[in-house]
């Protein structure tokens, strides 16, 4: 008996061995498993862009599409993000929101512009949403609500265009959970202070038009949590930080820019 | 790891030796669900359980060596699971122990299909440990 307790402590030792050995292998990397999930996120990406795409109407016009992009410009640039990671679209919707997609793509309501009262706080609401893709939050809401077999079989040509959209669904109007909208609210404060945009309208945003404003027409702050809390966190953060400011853009490029979406959204309310 | 017993007899030695054929069977109708070869012995030892001292004795070592890695698995499994449906991400931990789990489970197949053709022929085939934990188990005049 002793003898086989002696073996049987070996094959175990043994097992528990191997498994502290393999776990030194860096099978991650071997698999290149990081390369495949940002193929796989990007693949997702294109699919719902192609579906909102085909849904909604885009706002191309040079103007408006050079005003976003030097925001967003600024933003990368301060932040050491790759410009070309983010692709930014405006589109043609009477309902405040804004939302980020797998793949970097981020959309960008014309009502949302047209209710900034600065560019500041546009620049705060695009932080915010670059944020949440650059922490890895859109993949992480989608496959807790959805599921990475179904996802990943979307991307081999397996989802309809019911389907496709039900995910869209989720993505532009579930929130996503309390901890992930605190992390990039404060995310947000980092990459603006960085670029030297003055975060306080950010604050305000959050605020002023989370109070007195229909609900249903600020969707993207009623799937947000409450406006006040995260108002006053963001305040507490800006006020730990020491920091430069600088316009964003010419006060005539925004009052041009609103102008343009304000047009946008009368068009699409007739 | 083997010493032989009073010769038993052959219906004895057949059913013996299914109790662990069952749990190979088991795993490979059911290999994703870890529960089911489980399950599978824990119902032959139940249907079985008044028989001989030679067939409890190995109903009751089968039900024993299952229930050894249906821990394993079902850790791996439910591991898995939250990989696939929630944002747990896929590690080289967790790869270690698919690998690992994977490798115990090769040796605990090939074990029981020995057990199962040694049984067959009469020979009373002892796990380590297990086979002691039955032995505490199983009374030959219970």
């Amino acid at each position: 008996m002793k003898s086989n307790s002696l073996w049987a402590i070996i094959i175990l030792g043994g097992f528990v061995a191997l498994f502290f050995w393999l776990r030194t292998i860096d099978w991650v990397g071997m698999f290149n498993i990081e390369q495949h999930t940002r193929d796989t996120e990007q693949k997702l990406g294109d699919l719902f862009w192609e579906h909102i795409a085909d849904e909604g109407e885009q706002i191309t016009d040079s103007f408006t599409v050079a005003t976003m992009d030097s925001l967003v410009h600024r933003l990368c640039d301060a932040n050491a993000i790759p410009r070309e990671r983010i692709k930014v679209h405006v589109f043609r919707a009477d309902v405040v929101n804004a939302f980020a997609m797998p793949g970097g793509h981020l959309v960008v309501n014309s009502a949302l512009i047209a209710d900034c009262k600065s560019p500041e706080q546009l620049c705060g609401v695009l932080a915010h949403e670059i944020g949440h893709i650059e922490l890895r939050h859109v993949m992480n809401k989608l496959v807790r609500e959805i599921g990475t077999s179904v996802l990943v079989n979307m991307t081999m040509g397996g989802g309809d265009g019911g389907q496709i959209g039900e995910v869209v669904g989720v993505l532009s109007s579930k929130a996503f959970d309390r901890d992930m909208e605190r992390e990039a609210d404060l995310k947000a404060v980092d990459y603006l202070t960085a670029a030297q945009i003055d975060p306080h309208p950010f604050a305000d945003f959050l605020y002023l038009t989370g109070n007195g404003e229909s609900e249903e027409a600020f969707e993207w702050l009623s799937t947000h949590p409450s406006s006040k809390e995260r108002m006053e966190y963001v305040l507490e953060e800006i006020g730990k930080r020491q920091f430069d400011v600088k316009p964003v853009i010419a006060v005539s490029t925004w009052e041009q820019l609103k102008t343009n979406m304000e047009t946008a959204d009368s068009l699409e309310s007739h | 790891m083997q010493t032989d017993l009073n010769a038993p007899l052959d219906h004895e030695m057949e059913k013996a030796s299914n109790s662990y054929l069952m749990s190979l069977l088991a795993l490979l109708v059911g290999a994703p669900l870890p529960i089911i070869n489980l399950i599978a012995t824990l119902i032959f030892y139940l249907g079985n359980r008044r028989s001989t001292y030679f067939v409890r004795w190995h109903c009751t070592q089968a039900l024993l060596s299952q229930l050894s890695v249906f821990f394993l698995n079902s850790y791996g499994f439910w591991w898995t699971i939250s990989i696939m449906f929630t944002d747990a991400t896929l590690t080289n931990e967790y790869v270690a122990y698919v690998v690992t789990v994977g490798l115990f489970n090769v040796f605990e197949f090939i074990s029981t299909l020995y057990s199962a053709i040694e049984v067959r022929k009469g020979k009373h085939v002892r796990w380590w440990i297990i086979g002691d934990i039955t032995d505490q188990l199983v009374k030959e005049h219970s």
